[in-house]
């Protein structure tokens, strides 16, 4: 499929604003880059989930390579929560095939609205 | 303990990001029950993620999931506006920032919240969502079929 010039400047700005947000925040940028391969580059589920991925990483990079230059990594922490999350990441995926349904994604969005509200304080 | 929490912390966050559901948006909010300044938290979120990325991408390009059409239009304004994002972080009080991701994890809550009860609503009606591309829910996933396992 072919993007019209106006799918174009959407990608073009709300990429951008997803940039900033993962930039900004520390991440965060997947959610929307996985609505905008859906909506404007009419990607199905499975395939926006895995290149969001792709456009993710770049931005990542740049964005932890700032963090790193204006001394805003801490190593020792840093190190322990990947192996967390490395380990955790093995075990989710091999959960995710015994997983169905939309009751866990209302779970996860409870969380993330509880996460937020915790925050506040 | 801290360590302990670390990684614990990092492991419940890694079984939602390995299920491909954003685990991002777990480990701040889990990590700032320590006492870790805000910037601190966003790079270990950045950092941890990018071993799992990797290898997730790898998985998914061996199954032909990833599209490489049309993204550069993606990844070159939010490389850009990653630095920039970056940057005003670096200047931003830690308060402020943790007030904004708090906002920010708020309204992703409500948003996928709202997608998963209409995606729900829509399919109780016997309408099928499920392999429509223009939805933009992003909880909205097409369930595996026994064909492509």
């Amino acid at each position: 499929m072919n993007l019209t010039a106006k799918s174009k400047w959407i990608l073009l700005g709300f990429s951008a604003l997803a940039g900033f947000i993962n930039g900004f925040l520390g991440g965060g940028g997947g959610v929307l880059i996985v609505a905008l391969l859906l909506a404007v580059v009419k990607l199905h589920q499975k395939h926006a989930q895995a290149t969001a991925l792709l456009v993710v990483l770049p931005l990542t990079i740049v964005s932890a390579i700032v963090y790193l230059v204006k001394g805003n990594v801490d190593w020792i922490p840093t190190l322990w929560a990947t192996l967390g999350v490395v380990v955790g990441g093995v075990v989710g995926a091999l959960l995710l095939s015994k997983l169905k349904g939309n009751v866990a994604k209302i779970i996860f969005a409870a969380v993330l609205i509880a996460g937020g509200i915790k925050m506040f304080f | 303990m801290t360590t302990f929490l670390l990684i614990l912390f990092g492991f419940l966050a890694g079984i939602v990001g390995g299920m491909g559901m954003g685990g991002g948006t777990v480990l701040v909010p889990l990590l700032s029950f320590l006492d870790i300044p805000q910037k601190t938290i966003q790079a270990i979120n950045l950092v941890s993620f990018l071993p799992m990325c990797c290898v997730a991408l790898v998985f998914h390009a061996k199954n032909k999931l990833v599209q490489t059409k049309h993204v550069l239009w993606l990844i070159a304004p939010a490389v850009v506006f990653a630095v920039v994002g970056a940057l005003v972080a670096d200047a931003a009080d830690n308060k402020v920032l943790r007030l904004c991701f708090a906002c920010f994890l708020i309204a992703v809550g409500v948003w996928q919240l709202f997608v998963a009860i209409k995606f729900i609503v829509n399919k109780k009606r016997g309408q099928v969502a499920d392999s429509n591309p223009a939805d933009t829910g992003v909880l909205v996933q097409d369930e595996p079929t026994d064909s492509e396992q």
